[in-house]
Formats: C-alpha cells, sequence, structure tokens
C-alpha cells in the first residue's frame, strides 16, 4: 500500500513537471512560428506581406523536441556516469541542448528569409538577438522539466529503458501534444485575425498575417505573450494528463493483475474519446456554422 | 506529384558530390580504426568527420529529390534516412573490421527496398525515388557509425555494448554504460536525422544557393559533433575526448560564421531594428 501512495505521489510530480514542460513548448514553437503556422509565415512575402514574425523551422515540432529532449537527457545521462549530482547533471544537460537549439533556430531564420530575397523580405537582425534568447529560455524549461520527469519514472517508479530513450519517447510526445492542442489557438485566434471571425481562411487570404500590432508593428514577442495566456497552458494541461494518466494506471492498476494497466488505458482512451464527441456536438450546436450578421434594426 | 519546388540552379554537380562523399566519409571512418592500430583514443573525432561529409552529401540527396514537391516531407526524408541507416550500421559493426563496408551494402539494400515500396507500392511515382533512398540509407549509416565511433572510439559492436563503471575503486564492465546500452545510439540517431534534412529544410525557396546549403550542413554537422564529443568524456579518456571537443568547436565557429556571411550576401536586406519595408505598390 504504502509503495503505492509513493507512486501516486511521483505520478503527480511528473505531471506537474509535464504540465510546466507543454506550457513551455508551446509558447517556445509560436514564438518561432515552428509547426503548422508556419506555412502561413513562410508564404506572407511571397504574397507581398513583408513582415517582422520569428520563422523558424527545424522540423516539425514532435522531431525537434524528439531531438532536444533525447539530446538534454543524453548529456544528462553522460554527467550522471561521470559520477555527477543527477540535478546538476539535468540542468547541464538541458543548458547544452538549449544551446543546440539556439543554434539551429538561427539558421533556420537565416536560411529561410535570405532563399526569400527575390520577394523583398529582408533579415531583421534585431529579431535575431531579442527572440532567440526567449525560445531558448522557454526550450530550457520544457527540456529541464521533460529530463527531469523522465529521471523521476527511472530512479523514482523504477522504468526499465535508459534515460535518453525515455527522453526521446517523451520528448516526441511533448512536440505532439503541443502542436495539437497550442497551435490551433495560436493561428485560428492570433494569426489570421485579418479575416472576419468565422470566415476561415480563402486561398485568396493566404499570407494575409497580423503584421501590425495595435500600436506599431507585430513581432513574435507579442504571440508569445498570447500564447502564454490560451494555448500554452491548453498544451500544459494536455501533456499533463497524458503523463498523469499513462503513469497513474501502471502505478495503481499493476498490483492488481499484470493486464490491469492494459485495459484501464483503453477506458480512459473510451471516456476522452465521449468526453470530446460531446463537447465537439456541444460547440457546433452553440456556436453553429458562420452565417450572415443581422442587420440592425432601430 | 510532378510540382518542382525552386532551388537553386548551378553549382557542383550530385554525382561528384555523391563520390566524395562516399569515398571521404569511407576513408574517414576508417582512419578511427588507428585507435585499434596504435592503442590510443586520439582518433575518435575522425568518426564526426566522416559524419559531416556524410551529411554534405546526405543534404544534397535530399535537395535532388525534394525539388519533386516534396515540400513537408523535408523532415520525413531525414527520418527515413536515419531509420534506414541504423538498422545498416549496427548490422555492420558487428563485422569487425568490415563494419563500414557491410553496413553501406545493407543499408544500400534496406534503402532499395523503402525505395521500391514507395514507387511501386505507395505509388509515389518519383523518378530519383529509389536511388536518393539508397543514397539516404547509406549517409544515414555513415552518420550513425561515425558519431558512434566518435562517442567510444570504435566503430566495432563490442566496443559500442560495453562500457565502465567504477564500483569502490574497481573498474566493472557492464552492458548499460555502453553506447547502446545506455541508448546513446538513441540520441545519435535524432542529432543525425535533424541535421540531416535542417540545412534543405532551412535554405529552401527560391533563393537557394548549393553553396550556403552545403555550408550549413556542415556546420549542422559540427553542431552534432560537440554534444557527442561531450557525451564521449564518459566513454574513453580524458584528452582523447577534449580534443574531439576542441575539433567540433573550431570547425562549428568556422562553418557558422562562413554560414552567416552566405546568409548576408544572399539576403534581400540586412536590417537591424528597422520597420517593415513594404513593397513598391503595396501589398
Amino acid at each position: 500500500m504504502e509503495e503505492i501512495v509513493f507512486g501516486i505521489g511521483i505520478t503527480a510530480l511528473a505531471g506537474a513537471l509535464a504540465t510546466v514542460a507543454g506550457a513551455a513548448e508551446d509558447t517556445e514553437s509560436d514564438i518561432g512560428s515552428q509547426g503548422d503556422p508556419n506555412s502561413q509565415v513562410q508564404l506572407a512575402p511571397q504574397m507581398g506581406y513583408i513582415h517582422r514574425i520569428f520563422n523558424k523551422a527545424v522540423a516539425g515540432e514532435p522531431p525537434a523536441y524528439g531531438l532536444w529532449v533525447a539530446l538534454g537527457a543524453g548529456l544528462a545521462w553522460a554527467f550522471m556516469a561521470m559520477q555527477i549530482n543527477p540535478i546538476l547533471a539535468i540542468v547541464l544537460g538541458s543548458a547544452l541542448a538549449v544551446f543546440v537549439q539556439g543554434v539551429y533556430a538561427t539558421t533556420a531564420y537565416l536560411g529561410r528569409t535570405a532563399s526569400l530575397a527575390k520577394f523583398g523580405q529582408p533579415v531583421y537582425i534585431d529579431i535575431l538577438k531579442s527572440m532567440t534568447t526567449v525560445t531558448m529560455a522557454h526550450a530550457f524549461v520544457a527540456i529541464f522539466t521533460t529530463v527531469a520527469m523522465c529521471h523521476l519514472m527511472i530512479s523514482a517508479l523504477g522504468h526499465p529503458f535508459p534515460l535518453p530513450l525515455l527522453g526521446l519517447v517523451w520528448g516526441i510526445a511533448l512536440g505532439a501534444a503541443g502542436s495539437a492542442t497550442g497551435n490551433p489557438f495560436y493561428g485560428k485566434e492570433r494569426q489570421y485575425q485579418e479575416q472576419k471571425f468565422g470566415a476561415g481562411v480563402p486561398i485568396s487570404a493566404s499570407g494575409n498575417i497580423v503584421r501590425y500590432a495595435e500600436a506599431g508593428q507585430r513581432n513574435s514577442l507579442d504571440n508569445g505573450f498570447f500564447s502564454a495566456k490560451l494555448g500554452g497552458p491548453a498544451s500544459g494541461i494536455c501533456f499533463g494528463l497524458i503523463v498523469f494518466f499513462e503513469l497513474w494506471r501502471t502505478v495503481v492498476f499493476e498490483e492488481l493483475n499484470i493486464w490491469g494497466p492494459i485495459i484501464v488505458g483503453i477506458i480512459v482512451i473510451l471516456v476522452f474519446a465521449i468526453i470530446d464527441r460531446y463537447i465537439e456536438v456541444w460547440a457546433r450546436k452553440t456556436f453553429g456554422p458562420y452565417t450572415a450578421p443581422e442587420e440592425a434594426s432601430s | 506529384m510532378s510540382v518542382k519546388i525552386e532551388v537553386g540552379a548551378g553549382g557542383i554537380p550530385h554525382n561528384q558530390i555523391l563520390i566524395y562523399g562516399l569515398v571521404g566519409s569511407l576513408v574517414l571512418i576508417y582512419l578511427t580504426y588507428l585507435n585499434t592500430i596504435t592503442g590510443t583514443q586520439y582518433f575518435a573525432f575522425f568518426g564526426g568527420l566522416a559524419a559531416v561529409v556524410a551529411l554534405l552529401w546526405g543534404t544534397d540527396t535530399i535537395k535532388h529529390l525534394c525539388s519533386y514537391g516534396l515540400g513537408t516531407g523535408v523532415p520525413s526524408a531525414g527520418m527515413i534516412a536515419l531509420g534506414s541507416g541504423v538498422v545498416g550500421a549496427l548490422f555492420g559493426a558487428t563485422t569487425g573490421i568490415l563494419a563500414p563496408i557491410v553496413a553501406i551494402i545493407v543499408a544500400a539494400i534496406i534503402g532499395a527496398v523503402a525505395g521500391l515500396m514507395a514507387n511501386n507500392v505507395v505509388r509515389m511515382d518519383i523518378p530519383v525515388m529509389i536511388v536518393s533512398l539508397i543514397e539516404l540509407a547509406i549517409v544515414g549509416a555513415m552518420t550513425v557509425l561515425g558519431l558512434a565511433a566518435m562517442a567510444c572510439g570504435t566503430f566495432e559492436f563490442l566496443g559500442m555494448i560495453t562500457g565502465t563503471v567504477v564500483i569502490l575503486g574497481f573498474a566493472v564492465q557492464t552492458y548499460e554504460a555502453s553506447v547502446i546500452g545506455g541508448s546513446i545510439i538513441a540520441v545519435i540517431f535524432m542529432l543525425g536525422a535533424i541535421a540531416i534534412q535542417h540545412s534543405f529544410n532551412a535554405c529552401l525557396g527560391p533563393g537557394e544557393q548549393q553553396d550556403r546549403t552545403l555550408m550549413l550542413a556542415a556546420e549542422c554537422g559540427f553542431l552534432s559533433m560537440i554534444p557527442v564529443a561531450i557525451i564521449s568524456f564518459a566513454f574513453i579518456a580524458f584528452l582523447p575526448a577534449l580534443v574531439a571537443l576542441l575539433v567540433s568547436v573550431i570547425g562549428w565557429i568556422y562553418t557558422y560564421v562562413q554560414y552567416i556571411a552566405l546568409s548576408k550576401r544572399d539576403a534581400y536586406a540586412w536590417l537591424d531594428a528597422k520597420p517593415i519595408l513594404e513593397p513598391k505598390g503595396g501589398a
């Protein structure tokens, strides 16, 4: 019994770390316009909309985070093998992984922007200076929390995988959670607001992203501010729940039967599918398809 | 699927890069065998240089393949390259001194099967698909084998599955503390997979220039060498690992500075804290 209580405590802690990781990951990728917002940012100059948005296309978020977290975990593993204290090893490993992330971000922005010279998109070097550091800071939080979570799974819950492999698996999961949950918030609620609400993005409006702010010109730091408010926490809850349920079912039900966690996992998926379906139907009924606004009478 | 995405024309022909890449990486990877011959570990960094040469070749192959309208397929090409390559590399590693050659042959077979599946089963019908996937699988195998040899000082399987742990002052050989047992091979896999696709993915567009893309490929290679050199401190002696770290850092700084200079050359304008330049005639 005591073992299960201890396991649930670790599960809760891992879930909390994962929530922080998800929030930081989504904010980081939105500041860099990584993932699906990237297509419009990349397209904008070709349609004549010159912008000051950071365009850091390293890869999709899942492979990119697969690398950052696996790298952080691998370096932490190596430092631990050199008899360095685990906390310090994880901090050093994450810091070095963030260095790699920052270098990839700068080369991606320079490469993409230089290749758009034909359309008159200049390289704004101040974007690199001010935004790379902000993405690196968020990436550090995401990598550190995820690697720490993986280390907890191994040292406290006795997970059989080595740290770098667990880092790779959870890094890809982290990127996927942020990409699937957070990006729609940023894309639809922030980037395409040049269009009327509910109008969608017709082909003719492709690349017409929001480039000017309430005062002055918008850059990716404003997008980070927006993401930190909505998309980031949503991604955090998503990734936190994934990690929590994944560990919870194993910790609690493995004692009963070896098949217990698998059956509980299927039940959890079914419950979430029903909840998702309910929310979707509710949202369609409540907000409905786009209709022309009624003329103001009186 | 015959929409061409624009890439820069001219530059060094692909076949020339192919030959340099294949021969160069093979020679460099065999230079790590000097470790076994001389009984030291100072030649481990040649494995990383082999990976850099292989990545240069792989980048040009991806450019060649992805010019057939595979915009979002660029990162996937990197994944399939390293995915096929890691199997070839690990199989090859079990054959002792023949490891790099066997790795190339096995990777070529896996790449050919993947290419035939893509063209004939999935029906992508891209003319260069089979050849490109064979090339990419070989590049992946050389990258994995090179970086793994850099981490543990040898490309032989036994060296990759044994590590040393010091317990109470005694050095004990274990599987858990090795390149494969500790899953460092997973880190190498991801380092290679992102590095091979990043250069073309970052530089694609109508203003793409071969020298800039290839310089970025070399930069990615040296950048991947840096963490592997740091990890190698856990496997090989201090001084050889330090030599590897110095080689990677110097190579990275040189290529990074060169890449920034080339980007400055190709950019429309290089502005610091300036407002949006609206194009003439308005958007």
